[in-house]
């Protein structure tokens, strides 16, 4: 692989693992907004 | 507790525009004259370690915080920081493997600050697995402080590892005694506006963090206040009345 294969293949993990953490949390905050919903 | 009847969406557009000055600036900044294009892994690397450092240094100071004062508040922001200081500390050890392949022609050797980082990333997932043996928030936090403070031991040992042992990983490229090693102002701009970046990233996770930790209470608040039958009250009498 040449090296802008290995920097696509770098910034791919890091944009998109972060892309990834980000969208984790904003799915746990509407899950637990829901939850609460239901409840109350 | 109060939970804000809509979510805060600015963390997300000021981490989008951070990134996307620091991925800008990594892509234009000039080639290395040993390692070539190569170097701007070191953009992202450099700051995802550095923000592993500043994450479990907060998780030290939230700890110590709620050892010294009783308040559930800095449990709260010391669990947060762990959890992303996790994060960016696999994200590190990811991207300096994508680095050394190329580089030393391997993705993983047990130098000393390869293996402590490594260590230091289990020693935190042993700290958020030990936030989920318990629902008691009191014995959890105290329990979670206890590791927080003790693990912050490790940060500057991993810091250090490089300069303390004769290790293959290069020796620090920003903080050192003689000023930083990279020359060039245009990578040297990059590598400290990614470190900024990175660094508004880690707060823009935090706030969104603490809000997730603050309606995870809230739930499990709600849940708890519902009366639910026990099991003596859901059984019925039989109706036997009509039958006979």
């Amino acid at each position: 692989m040449s090296d802008w294969g290995w920097v696509a293949f770098a910034y791919g993990v890091a944009y998109g693992s972060l892309g990834l953490y980000a969208a984790s949390i904003v799915v746990r905050i509407r899950n637990n907004r829901r939850s609460i919903g239901d409840y109350e | 507790m109060k939970v804000r009847a809509r979510s805060r969406r600015w963390p997300w557009v000021v981490m989008g525009l951070s990134l996307a000055v620091a991925f800008t600036l990594s892509m234009v900044s000039p080639a290395d004259s040993v390692q070539g294009d190569l170097v701007r892994i070191m953009y992202v690397h450099v700051p995802a370690a550095w923000l592993a450092y500043t994450a479990f240094f907060v998780t030290f100071v939230g700890s110590l915080a709620y050892l010294l004062t009783k308040n559930l508040r800095w449990d709260r922001v010391a669990a947060a920081s762990a959890e992303i200081g996790v994060y960016f500390t696999g994200l590190a050890l990811a991207l300096g493997m994508i680095w050394a392949k190329p580089t030393w022609g391997v993705w993983w050797t047990w130098d000393a600050r390869l293996t402590l980082t490594f260590i230091m990333f289990f020693v935190y997932l042993g700290y958020l697995a030990l936030r989920r043996t318990t629902d008691d928030p009191i014995a959890r936090a105290s329990r979670a402080a206890v590791l927080g403070v003790l693990g912050a031991i490790q940060i500057p040992i991993v810091h250090f590892s490089v300069v303390w042992w004769r290790t293959l990983h290069q020796p620090p490229s920003l903080i050192r005694p003689d000023g930083p090693a990279i020359q060039d102002p245009l990578m040297l701009t990059a590598l400290i506006v990614g470190v900024v970046a990175f660094t508004i990233v880690y707060a823009a996770l935090m706030v969104k963090r603490i809000e997730l930790i603050h309606l995870e209470e809230r739930r499990l608040a709600v849940e708890r206040s519902i009366e639910r039958p026990v099991a003596g009250e859901a059984v019925t009498v039989p109706q036997l009345g009509g039958a006979l």
